[in-house]
């Protein structure tokens, strides 16, 4: 698949938004979704819909073997030891409540430390701070450098030897900052400690390889790397899974039921109670099936060629100001422009027909720690092209004209 | 151009330039307002003298051109009004932003409509309408005696 005719793949750019040709730059938000996979959500529940793991009837076990077809082919993506490290939930931040939860529950009591660094979406924060709450477990945060980034040493810094779990981005959703997750993880293994990634920024954009990070968590967003909303993928290495208590209880996940007690299933039901998305899992399959025929390196450097083109264009627009600059970037660039406020731009972009985010972006800590209430926001995804970013700098001059900037 | 009836002169220049912004020494209400979606934020501050009439009133705050530019012409015209009257502009106001064409009342001047008007062309921009109503909930919350944040949320 050649990725300059990608755009060709996504019908959602057939149609016109409000008179314009859509130029979407919201993909770390949302990305859009290929035809392959709205067609499979389609002939699953046109052609093969049956419930998962139930019945023995045959779209049943079809439907089963489908299912778990996604889980072996998310296993494969992201290169995970085992099939039965790979729990869907409803997205990323079900990932991580998870985690927070059945990890807090076992493993922390008053006093204990977590953490987190600066740059979390708060999906990396509020789970954690229901323990806080409860348990009257501590926070700290790694400290972002002037370039909107954090080090090995960053992190080191705040380790104490009363930290218990360190939670952190492999992509800052607004800085860009691509973090030595590796080297974050080789640390922290040699002091005992775990590691959850929220890689739900990283993911869409990078090659993944678990067993080579080693971490021990690792949170996706399916809706954000070309799938469907309501689906989310918790990476966790097995012993962690065997070890933490459920999660959530209901259908599909016990052994035994009786009056006086319980007993929960095996890997990986112990962890997906009830009935799952079933139509987004098995389509699901089809997103990776096209990052795969993309290739993740074509789609990197794509991707790469794009920022940099992107960065190079608002850096000589005068009153431009890109937030972040790290030593690693992915794909967003994020910025402000003097004296007009991210949502004025936002909707005079809109108006051309440039789709971008304003606002905090979900990191409220971020942007108060930048003296900022909001930011602008453009995003890449593998259908962008240099005209894209063309169009979102001439729509920023025009923007600059309406405020005779 | 809808985009030309958002972004009015009057808008621009309230918004760039905004009236009666900071604190003063001896208001006798405050509220703040929030709104979580954008992190907009606004701080209002109002004296009422003895015949509850708006003797002074200033905001603090930032937000986008139309939230500080309805935040700075409605604090230039509640200087004066009395308690009542600045409720009944409150909700013909919040009326007008939300549906009807015009504003129902006789207690603006036509001039002072006018520029309240120019707020209206949010109505094509439902995400933009909490911008707009933001600094007229926390005042009606001041004058309410809520202590409480309000959020548009
Ligand atoms: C960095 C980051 N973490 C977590 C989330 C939440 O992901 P989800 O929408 O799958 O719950 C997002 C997306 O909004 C994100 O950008």
């Amino acid at each position: 698949m050649k990725i300059e005719n990608i755009k060709k793949e996504f019908p959602i750019f057939n149609n016109k938004v409000q008179n314009n040709d859509l130029v979407y730059l919201d993909s770390a938000n949302s990305s859009q979704k290929p035809l392959v996979v709205v067609d499979r959500i389609y002939d699953f529940y046109t052609k093969e819909f049956s419930n998962v793991g139930r019945s023995v009837h045959y779209l049943a076990v079809a439907a089963t073997n489908l299912y778990e077809n996604t889980r072996s082919a998310v296993q494969k993506y992201i290169n995970a030891k085992h099939k039965n490290e790979i729990v869907f939930t409803k997205g990323a931040t079900e990932a991580i409540n998870l985690v927070a939860n059945t990890f807090g529950q076992k493993y922390l009591k008053e006093g204990d430390e977590i953490l987190l660094t600066e740059l979390e979406h708060h999906s990396n924060y509020v789970p954690w701070h229901y323990l806080r709450k409860n348990k009257g477990i501590k926070i700290n945060f790694a400290e972002i450098d002037e370039h909107g980034d954090i080090s090995l040493e960053d992190i080191e810094k705040q380790i104490t030897n009363r930290t218990k779990i360190i939670a952190i981005t492999h992509l800052s959703n607004v800085t860009g900052a691509i973090l030595p997750i590796k080297e974050i993880t080789e640390l922290a293994h040699s002091k005992g400690i775990p590691v959850l990634v929220d890689g739900c920024q990283s993911a869409p954009h990078m090659k993944m390889n678990m067993q080579d990070l080693d971490c021990d968590f690792y949170a996706i967003s399916c809706h954000k790397m070309y799938g469907p909303t309501g689906l989310g993928v918790l990476y966790a290495k097995k012993k962690w899974l065997d070890d933490l208590p459920p999660y959530q209880g209901g259908g599909g996940m016990i052994n035994e039921v009786k009056k006086d007690d319980i007993s929960f299933g095996e890997l990986p039901n112990k962890f997906e109670a009830g009935t799952m998305a079933t139509a987004q899992v098995i389509a699901f399959n089809e997103s990776i099936n096209f990052l795969n025929k993309i290739g993740v390196e074509n789609l990197v450097k794509h991707e790469n060629d794009l920022l940099n083109y992107g960065e190079e264009l608002l850096r000589k627009n005068n009153s431009v100001k890109l937030i972040g600059n790290p030593r690693k970037k992915g794909a967003v660039l994020s910025f402000t422009i003097d004296g007009i406020h991210p949502h004025d731009i936002a909707t005079i972009l809109d108006e051309d027909g440039v789709a971008i985010r304003a606002g905090h972006h979900c990191c409220q800590i971020l942007h108060d720690k930048l003296g900022l209430t909001a930011s602008a926001r453009a995003s890449l995804g593998v259908y962008n092209s240099k005209d894209d970013l063309d169009k979102l700098n001439e729509s920023i001059n025009n923007c600059k004209k309406i405020f005779n900037k | 151009m809808n985009l030309k009836e958002l972004y009015q002169e009057i808008i621009l220049d309230h918004g760039k330039n905004p009236r009666n912004l900071g604190k003063f020494d001896n208001f006798n209400k405050d509220a703040k307002g929030h709104n979580p979606l954008c992190g907009d934020k606004v701080h209002l501050f109002l004296k009422l003298d003895e015949n509850k009439k708006v003797n002074d009133i200033s905001f603090e705050g930032e937000g986008c051109a139309i939230s500080m530019a309805s935040a700075s012409i409605m604090t230039d015209l509640m200087k004066g009004k009395s308690e009542k009257d600045a409720k009944e502009i409150i909700e013909k106001f919040l009326d007008m932003i939300k549906e009807k064409d015009d504003i129902d009342t006789k207690l603006l001047e036509e001039d002072e409509k006018t520029k309240l008007m120019s707020l209206g062309g949010v109505k094509n921009y439902p995400m933009r309408v909490k911008c707009a109503t933001l600094s007229w909930h926390a005042l009606s919350s001041a004058l309410e005696d809520f202590q409480k944040e309000v959020t548009t949320e």
